[in-house]
């Protein structure tokens, strides 16, 4: 008797347990949790799981088998890129994750180039902004933007808006010195002039000099345009903009992600009247943005606010979750890079984009907006479009 | 012209002014105490941050940086019975890994509480206007910081040279061991002078925070600052912290108009010249003031 | 007597016993054994100024974080050889140890802590700075190393950085051994006690705390060199105040003045943040901070004071039971 029960027992759990067994896939997420950039993480995450709170933890593989997909986390910390690459090698080495996506910093995104073509597997990067990131692997996508791509379509808003001539402050570090070249070039060659143009060190939170300088300069120019991290920096420089009487002396405020919705909240009034360019408005009517922002305010409550990482995102885990439905779990790396930068339109949060098949990097519309007071709150407003812009940094370095 | 650098100069004095109120707490411990306190910005991160909370939650802003000196100065004596009064004897390495360690679990308390978003005090809208002092109109809250600074420097020279207390701190910092032997109560001294320091330091976190912005990693790096003007001052030194905190002050805003680029670099460089030609610091004491 | 059981060979090599069996079952978490190894190297150099000498330092990721840049640009610019890379990187940083430690090592207390912070930010600030030679705030692209001794590899999986770290770590600790027990050393605990009796008995102690400033200075370049080897990448936190106080931590919740207490120290830190970042991002900052005052205020030893009791304990029963006919 006692034999026969354990033999029925070997026999069942010897048995396959379905037909279509369920396969696992892994994505290493790499992204600050702590540090100055700990908003990053968190935002990212709550993205990724109001997606998959929506459509399933879980995606229906080519052959109909049920693909779970993983995320795990490391917390870059806000450390180095010899920490983000330090937890790469120990995604792939101890987790034997599939791919790597994440990644808010741009040297955090380089640094996953060598562990990407010894491993073989695909890197999507959620935000990493600086134009030749893309082309550091073959096996790099990119879901988030460039920051020439959204800040040379304002020089020519500048000028077409009677901004004749301008002061530059931007921070010391590679995105910076984009912003310098590619605004720079655009807004020169529409016609503008530049009074000065000026780089604050990227650490620098006291920016009464800098902005006293402005006011000093001769010929006085006709508007400020800004380039800073978002977050402390930037509400520092907005804040004496006021202080210092730039505002009150007619001096406008051009920028483009320093006045997220996020950090709206801390700025003081003198903010109202600049105007950015991005490529997410947060309070956008798009569906889908909207399918987002509900999703998260149900998950983490009314508070919940949505920014460029949520939509970076987003976005990011559609084309996974699209890439496993179509290859399934175990295909090449380089089969799931080149589904994803697939060159078609895709619908989201930020209105729309596309993945260009040879850069691997993204293409989208650039909104044009204002900040100003809706219901009492300070919010960015969109006042024009540019549609489906290119980072003109790749048509200046053309590939090999 | 003069426009200009008299415009640099009261940006330079009145940042001055918040490294003075924050750092001269720490000259008389380090000078007094003889300890190494690298956890002060702490204290200044603390009341900043206290006073922070209580603006956002609509308390008056001068009522809100008052309690956050005590607040500060409260945590000082609890911190003191705690951890700085075994240190007193342990030496320069004991004191400087305690208040490492210090500092690291008041950087993951900061950021478990209020989180890593900048966190800013809500200033009345008095001072967030522009005031006319005749060349030019110059924010307000930066003549409130020069105000408050000069009161502060004021008292506490009123203090350490006119008074019982403080000719009995100047005492104990000369000479401790004599300072016992005519039957000065050293802890009881030591106590009250370094709760008072605690308090300064977030007085000068709270109305500073408009210059050093609060964060959860304040404490980590200003602390240089700090020390910079410690020294460079003469550690127990009143009119050295005094004069090194203007100094300080006013060539990092210079820099900041002109060298930007090797700004943070001509800092150090400096410090470390000027420490190698005066290591014991500009105007060392042969008593605290 | 049978020697190969004799207590105390079995206690010094027990470590690298331990660490060559790891090498063998460590699967994915190699890497990490080296990171282990590496600020092992780095805490003992620490241990020779700071334990021993008595010259409290918290500057001396300056010396790392060269021996890290110097390793990685000579790869890119001259030579990809790993043994002439570590070996130029090493003298190199020797040479700043001893110019450093000439101008600063006549002043103490919170002036040369200053000091010290001074020389590690303009390493910092220049290393930022410099763009094209170390890559600024992106890092050092493009290392390539070549096979060490011709035939072993750099991968991904890191057999050779392992093996590699491992033996240099060994040769280094034989040096500081030798070093500690020898009167050199002991004249370096003196210093630490008491430096005016010891130029009072004629040590020329000034000379000496070069000597060791250098020497320390060195070796710290070399654990910095093996670290941009392991991970074939430079960042500049090999240059930061952070990088300074965490080697410090680890020496001293290991035990400062015992050799072992930097890797005691270093493996449990590692260990703990590992372990504790996923469990929740602040916590380890927490644990950390908490653990260095624990050990300050109760544990002068540092964790490896823990084993004092209990090692004496087992000699004195050993030599108890020796001494029976």
């Amino acid at each position: 008797m006692k034999r026969i029960l354990s033999l029925l027992v070997a026999a069942a759990l010897c048995a396959p347990a379905s037909a279509a067994l369920a396969e696992t896939f892994k994505i290493g997420f790499i992204a600050s949790y702590t540090g100055v950039f700990a908003t990053w993480g968190p935002q990212f995450q709550h993205a990724i799981e109001a997606y998959q709170a929506i459509h399933g933890k879980s995606v229906k593989g080519p052959k109909g088998e049920t693909i779970d997909v993983v995320l795990v986390v490391r917390d870059a910390a806000s450390a180095g890129p010899d920490k983000a690459k330090q937890l790469a090698e120990e995604l792939v080495l101890r987790e034997k994750v599939n791919m790597i996506a994440g990644l808010e910093l741009s040297p955090h995104a380089m640094a996953m180039a060598d562990i990407s073509k010894q491993a073989k597997i695909p890197v999507v990067i959620m935000n990493a902004a600086t134009s030749s990131i893309t082309r550091m692997s073959p096996y790099f996508v990119r879901t988030s933007m460039a920051v020439p791509q959204f800040v040379h379509p304002m020089g020519k808003y500048m000028v077409d808006h009677g901004v004749k001539t301008a002061y530059m402050i931007v921070s010391d570090y590679a995105p910076g010195h984009d912003v310098e070249t590619y605004f720079g070039k655009a807004y020169e060659a529409a016609g503008g002039k530049f009074v000065a143009k000026v780089r604050s060190p990227l650490n620098n939170v006291d920016f009464s000099s800098y902005v006293e300088k402005v006011l000093q300069a001769s010929p006085r120019p006709d508007a400020l345009y800004i380039f800073m991290p978002a977050g402390t920096p930037s509400i520092n420089l907005v804040k004496e903009y006021g202080a210092r009487g730039l505002k009150a002396a007619g001096i406008k405020l051009f920028g483009s992600g320093e006045t997220q919705q996020i950090y709206l909240k801390n700025f003081t009034d003198d903010v109202l009247g600049t105007i950015t360019s991005n490529h997410y408005t947060e309070w956008n009517t798009n569906p889908e943005n909207v399918q987002l922002r509900t999703q998260l305010k149900k998950m983490y409550g009314d508070k919940e606010e949505t920014d460029i990482a949520s939509v970076g995102a987003w976005d990011g885990i559609k084309l996974i979750y699209q890439a496993l439905a179509a290859l399934g779990a175990k295909a090449d790396g380089l089969k799931y890079v080149e589904f994803m930068a697939s060159g078609k339109t895709i619908d989201s949060p930020r209105g729309r984009f596309m993945i260009d098949p040879k850069e691997r990097d993204i293409v989208q519309d650039i909104n044009i907006r204002e900040v100003r007071k809706v219901n009492g709150q300070l919010t960015n407003v969109d006042i024009a479009k540019v549609p489906m812009v290119r980072d003109p940094w790749k048509a200046d370095h053309p590939m090999k | 012209m003069i426009s200009y650098a008299l415009t640099i100069l009261l940006d330079g004095v009145s940042f001055g002014m918040v490294l003075f109120i924050i750092s001269v707490g720490l000259t008389i411990t380090m000078g007094l105490m003889r300890v190494v306190n690298l956890a002060h910005g702490s204290f200044a991160m603390a009341g900043g941050y206290i006073a922070a909370m209580m603006t956002q939650r609509g308390i008056d802003y001068h009522l809100a940086v008052a309690i956050a000196t005590v607040a500060a100065g409260a945590l000082g004596a609890i911190c003191e019975v705690l951890f700085y009064r075994p240190l007193y004897r342990k030496g320069d390495l004991a004191q400087v890994l305690l208040t490492i360690g210090l500092v690291f679990v008041s950087i993951a308390a900061v950021t478990a509480v209020f989180g890593a978003f900048p966190y800013p005090v809500i200033m009345p809208s008095y001072l967030q206007q522009l005031v006319d002092i005749g060349f030019r109109t110059y924010p307000a809250y930066r003549l409130f910081v020069l105000g408050v600074g000069g009161a502060t420097a004021l008292i506490l020279w009123i203090v350490i040279e006119h008074s019982l207390f403080g000719a009995r701190l100047r005492a104990a910092v000369d000479n401790p061991r004599m300072a016992r032997g005519v039957g000065m109560n050293v802890n009881l001294l030591f106590l009250i002078t370094f709760v008072v320091g605690c308090g300064l330091a977030g007085l000068g976190g709270a109305i500073g925070a408009g210059m050093l912005s609060l964060e959860p990693t304040y404490a980590l790096k200003y602390i240089v600052l700090f020390l910079v003007v410690v020294i460079v001052g003469g550690e127990g030194s009143f009119k050295g912290s005094f004069v090194a905190a203007m100094a300080l002050g006013i060539i990092d805003t210079m820099g900041r108009y002109f060298f930007h680029d090797i700004a943070s670099y001509m800092l150090y460089a400096a410090v470390f010249v000027l420490l190698l030609w005066r290591p014991k610091g500009l105007l060392p004491p042969k008593s605290v003031a | 007597m049978n020697i190969a059981l004799d207590p105390k060979i079995v206690w010094h090599a027990s470590p690298w016993l331990l660490a060559v069996v790891f090498f063998f079952v460590a699967g994915g978490y190699l890497s990490l054994g080296t990171q282990v190894m590496i600020w092992i190297l780095f805490a003992l150099s620490l241990d020779l100024v700071l334990g021993y000498a008595g010259i409290v330092t918290l500057g001396h990721a300056a010396y790392f974080g060269f021996g890290a840049y110097a390793a990685g640009i000579l790869s890119i610019r001259l030579t990809g050889d790993p043994l002439i890379g570590l070996v130029a990187a090493t003298a190199l940083t020797a040479a700043l140890g001893f110019a450093t430690g000439i101008l600063i090592l006549h002043t103490t207390g919170v002036t040369f802590l200053m000091l010290t912070l001074a020389i590690l930010s303009m390493l910092y600030e220049y290393a930022n700075r410099a763009n094209d030679l170390t890559g600024g705030d992106n890092g050092l692209q493009g290392m390539q190393l070549d096979p060490l001794l011709g035939q072993f590899e750099f991968t991904l999986f890191g057999e050779t950085a392992y093996l590699y770290t491992l033996a240099v770590l060994f040769l280094c600790f034989l040096v500081s051994w030798r070093l500690v027990h020898s009167p050199f050393g002991r004249s370096l605990d003196g210093i630490r006690q008491n430096p005016r009796r010891m130029r009072a008995i004629g040590t020329p102690v000034w000379w000496r705390l070069v000597a060791i400033y250098t020497l320390s200075a060195a070796m710290a370049g070399s654990a910095g060199a093996l670290s941009a080897y392991a991970t074939r990448f430079v960042g500049l936190s090999v240059l930061s105040l952070f990088t300074s106080g965490i080697v410090a931590v680890m020496l001293i919740l290991g035990g400062a003045r015992r050799i072992y207490g930097a890797f005691l120290g270093a493996l449990i830190y590692i260990v703990v943040q590992d372990f504790s970042a996923k469990v929740s991002p602040y916590l380890w900052e927490f644990v950390v901070g908490g653990l260095l005052i624990a050990v300050v205020l109760f544990l002068e030893g540092g964790l490896m004071s823990l084993f004092d009791a209990p090692v004496a304990a087992v000699k004195r029963r050993l030599r108890g039971e020796a001494r029976d006919p």
